[in-house]
């Protein structure tokens, strides 16, 4: 059984293009962004279309982008470098400009051969490393607001307060549906919607307008709590749990999904940066853009900024709760090559772990298909071994 | 049998001249003197570091044979010293800090602080055994890498990979601290990654804003963050670090810097190179002191006068061919082997990352944390790839090259990613070849015959 509403999802993402073309002829721009802090609220409230860029899994991509970036970037960089250089997706296509953060700067990186390479027009938002730091808030204030006056140019339009008001309520409504969404696939005994179309309906809200994909989430949280405890028999038994945890698992990067699922595992949460992350504590409490800058600093931080302070690592606090909060009984922690901010603390989170007693294995992978056999193996025993002490002596 | 290939040795008919040189006199009034040099240099060096003198080519640290250029002689005196002299500093109270770049040193050694590279670790623990020949050098440093990538990880780069020794080996480090910056990709994880482990060591990092294309607020952050970085030094050494402190580092850092540039300025222009590849790691003494900036700005000063006379007199630099050709390098940390390019008839001429920092010109009146917030936010190295590509284009130009090499260590990731674009640029604004060589050998002795391979057919191909 399908959800009705994601079905009307999966119809609007298929029309959206021809949606863009057309808001484009009405002279509406289009700016498209890869990173992880770019304020989508500040594209929105100046009328700009925001789509969030950026594919995975496709290593023809992963090729032509190693052209002009290095083979020593990760899978995600090289092939987003690819769907660019390519020209080919719609949404790349589509965009006037680009912006970028320094969240990753691998994908800082990525953009600055966006600008020479491909010759679009790109924007850079500078984010702090030290972001605990009271001066590192004011100079993110800073790079927001120097940001938003880039994009008022680029727009020809001025950010009025209401607009900006009104596209930070919208977007506070989108992260708390999400989050609904992702409680209903992780707590639900008989889950009526799963962690892999909350995941499908999260990469939706990359393309799709804004206020329609509100109005989407909430019919499907409407649909979901309506539907709840009626029987449905097409999800997967519940018998294992698992957290994903790691790097990017982007839009079309479905390898280690299709793995897991094969093997009758039932992914229940993520801590991923393309998925529940971005959602979690980025309420924004004062409709300006200092309000927006706080909030972007409040949020559950990335791997891609390095925190050397275990106490107040945001991060390991929130892969607990997810795992508390999801009755995960194991995580898999997935690293692309050489996307060394998760790679590098492989063995601090296999630690972490081991000590709150929650088994975990570790996937090191890229976008070839040629590891799919070996992750098959690791992923079975790892299942098979979490289904057998879960069997024998409750959670581990 | 095989050959013995005898190893390096300074000739007893160069110890006059070199006597006459004059003594070294350290930071707190030290006095080494040409003899104890002379002495250093040709019996305990080789008896407790006999790979050093080794002279068989698949080595890749050999020493200069230019026995005549005496200022080379006594920087490699320094070199060769350093850990004693580093110990030496440790046992009188000061902290010995792990930084990574040529970002700033003035804050460290302000606060009292050596600031040592992320390979410190290795050093350390290889001299710890002494009288070891090449080969068992070389394997005792790659079980020490070995040890450090299961520690960290398989994709580090060699050189960061080394901090991960922290976290099970006792070692003299009071702190690590490095600026976090485009530089470099590995040492903010590495970093990082040593908060656990059953030794910690404490860290804090100076955050180079990357983004400028930002309209305010990038100097203040920076100032701040020196500000930061400086208070946070001084807590490790418990010294107060005034203003006057740090402009006084700042003056004598602006002493040096002029000096490499001076140096720079007659080698680039010498209608002979007047040193081999090997001797012409002049700028190192600029951008990390010998530890003590003190005598390396008095060896700077000796190396200016002595490449001078060479020019003067049309010396050329030992080993080199008649008409070499003259290789710029690219890229953070990893170089080649120069005693391999000057066989193969090369010449290394200039290296883009420690001369950026070695452009930059402290202002030394006013507020001295925002003079080098400005002088250090502007470094062009960490400028966006287009401008760094513009200006090293320059220094290319400058530098009168015959070719250019992007050359970037296994694991790094920021380097790798811009490699491409920037030799790109530079072939574009100068008309001459550039190559990317990505190598493994960074800290390695040995096994660099892949990259000796592409560096050879390079040369061969500009010449």
């Amino acid at each position: 059984m399908v959800l009705k509403i994601l079905q009307k999802i999966r119809e609007s993402v298929e029309r959206r293009p021809r949606e863009i073309d057309v808001a484009k002829k009405d002279g509406q721009k289009v700016l498209g962004w890869i990173g992880y802090t770019i304020p989508e609220e500040i594209i929105h409230a100046l009328g700009i279309i925001p789509v969030r860029l950026g594919r995975g899994g496709d290593d023809r991509l992963v090729e032509i982008g190693s052209r002009y970036i290095s083979t020593q970037n990760c899978v995600f960089v090289r092939a987003s470098a690819g769907l660019l250089a390519e020209n080919k997706d719609p949404y790349v296509q589509k965009s006037d400009a680009v912006a970028f953060d320094t969240t990753c700067m691998q994908v800082y990186r990525l953009g600055e051969i966006t600008k020479y390479y491909f010759k679009k027009k790109t924007f850079f938002l500078g984010i702090p490393r030290n972001f605990q730091t009271p001066h590192a808030r004011e100079y993110f204030t800073k790079e927001v607001e120097g940001f938003t006056r880039r994009l008022e140019e680029f727009s020809g339009e001025t950010i009025s307060s209401d607009a900006l008001a009104a596209s930070i309520g919208l977007y506070n409504n989108i992260r708390e549906a999400i989050r609904t969404l992702y409680a209903h696939a992780a707590h639900d005994s008989l889950p009526v919607i799963t962690w892999r179309e909350v995941y499908e309906v999260v990469h939706a809200g990359y393309h799709l307008d804004r206020q329609e994909y509100l109005t989407f989430l909430q019919d499907l949280v409407r649909e979901v709590r309506e539907t709840h405890g009626s029987a449905v028999d097409e999800k997967p038994p519940k018998d294992v749990r698992i957290l994903l945890s790691g790097s990017v698992i982007a839009p079309g990067d479905t390898k280690l999904i299709e793995i897991i699922t094969r093997l009758k595992g039932n992914i229940v949460a993520d801590d991923l940066w393309s998925g529940l992350d971005p959602y979690l504590q980025g309420e924004v409490r004062e409709p300006t853009l200092k309000g927006i800058a706080d909030a972007y600093m409040d949020r559950v931080l990335p791997p891609a900024i390095p925190c050397l302070d275990q106490s107040t690592d945001t991060r390991l606090d929130n892969l607990k709760r997810g795992i508390n909060e999801s009755s995960a009984d194991g995580v898999i922690y997935h690293s692309l090559r050489y996307c060394d901010s998760v790679t590098f603390k492989g063995l601090e989170i296999k630690e972490f772990l081991r000590h709150e007693k929650i088994p975990l294995l570790e996937i090191h992978t890229e976008y070839a298909q040629s590891d799919v056999e070996a992750i098959r193996t690791r992923s079975e025993a790892f299942i098979e071994m979490v289904k057998f002490r879960k069997q024998t002596g409750g959670r581990i | 049998m095989k050959e013995i290939i005898p190893a390096f040795g300074y000739p007893e008919e160069v110890k006059p001249l070199f006597l006459e040189t004059e003594d070294l006199v350290f930071g707190d009034g030290t006095c080494i003197t040409t003899e104890q040099m002379w002495d250093f240099m040709t019996k305990e060096g080789p008896a407790r570091y006999p790979y050093a003198f080794n002279t068989q080519a698949s080595f890749g640290g050999q020493l200069s044979g230019d026995v005549t250029f005496l200022s080379g002689i006594r920087q490699n005196y320094l070199s060769m010293t350093h850990m004693d002299r580093i110990r030496d500093m440790h046992a009188k109270g000061k902290p010995i800090v792990i930084v990574r770049g040529w970002i700033t040193s003035e804050p460290y050694y302000a606060a009292g602080c050596i600031s040592v590279g992320p390979p410190f670790p290795r050093g350390w623990m290889l001299q710890q055994i002494q009288g070891q020949d090449f080969r068992q050098a070389s394997l005792r440093g790659m079980a020490l890498l070995e040890e450090a990538r299961q520690n960290l990880s398989i994709e580090s780069c060699n050189l960061i990979a080394y901090l991960a020794l922290l976290k099970k080996n006792e070692l003299p480090v009071s702190a690590i601290a490095p600026a976090i910056c485009t530089g470099c990709s590995d040492m903010a994880y590495g970093t990082v990654a040593c908060r656990t482990g059953p030794i910690k060591v404490p860290a804090f990092f100076m955050d180079y804003p990357v983004n400028h294309g930002s309209e305010g607020g990038r100097v203040e952050y920076l100032e701040t963050e020196i500000r930061e970085l400086t208070r946070k030094l001084g807590d490790i050494s418990g010294k107060t670090v005034t203003d006057e402190m740090l402009a006084a580092e700042i003056r004598r850092e602006n002493q040096a810097r002029r000096i490499v540039r001076e140096c720079q300025k007659i080698w680039w222009d010498a209608n002979v190179p007047p040193t081999n590849s090997i001797d012409n790691s002049f700028v190192h003494l600029g951008s990390m002191g010998a530890f003590d900036y003190t005598v390396a700005i008095q060896v700077l000063k000796e190396y200016y006068r002595e490449i001078d006379d060479r020019i003067r007199k049309g010396v050329r630099g030992y080993g080199l061919r008649s008409d070499p050709a003259r290789l710029f390098i690219c890229g953070s940390c990893v170089h080649p082997n120069g005693a391999f390019i000057d066989k193969k008839g090369g010449v290394i001429v200039g290296k883009d990352d420690q001369w950026s920092t070695m452009t930059m010109d402290v202002k030394e009146s006013g507020d001295p944390y925002e003079n080098l917030a400005r002088a250090v936010s502007s470094h062009p190295y960490e400028r966006p790839t287009e401008e760094r590509a513009e200006w090293t284009a320059e220094q290319v130009k400058d530098s009168r090259a015959d070719g250019v090499i992007f050359m970037y260590n296994w694991g790094c990731n920021y380097q790798s990613a811009v490699a491409g674009m920037i030799t790109d640029i530079i072939k574009e604004r100068t008309g001459l070849p550039a190559i990317c060589i990505e190598v493994g050998e960074l800290t390695r002795m040995e096994s660099l015959e892949q990259s000796q391979n592409r560096v050879e057919a390079f040369i061969e191909m500009l010449r």
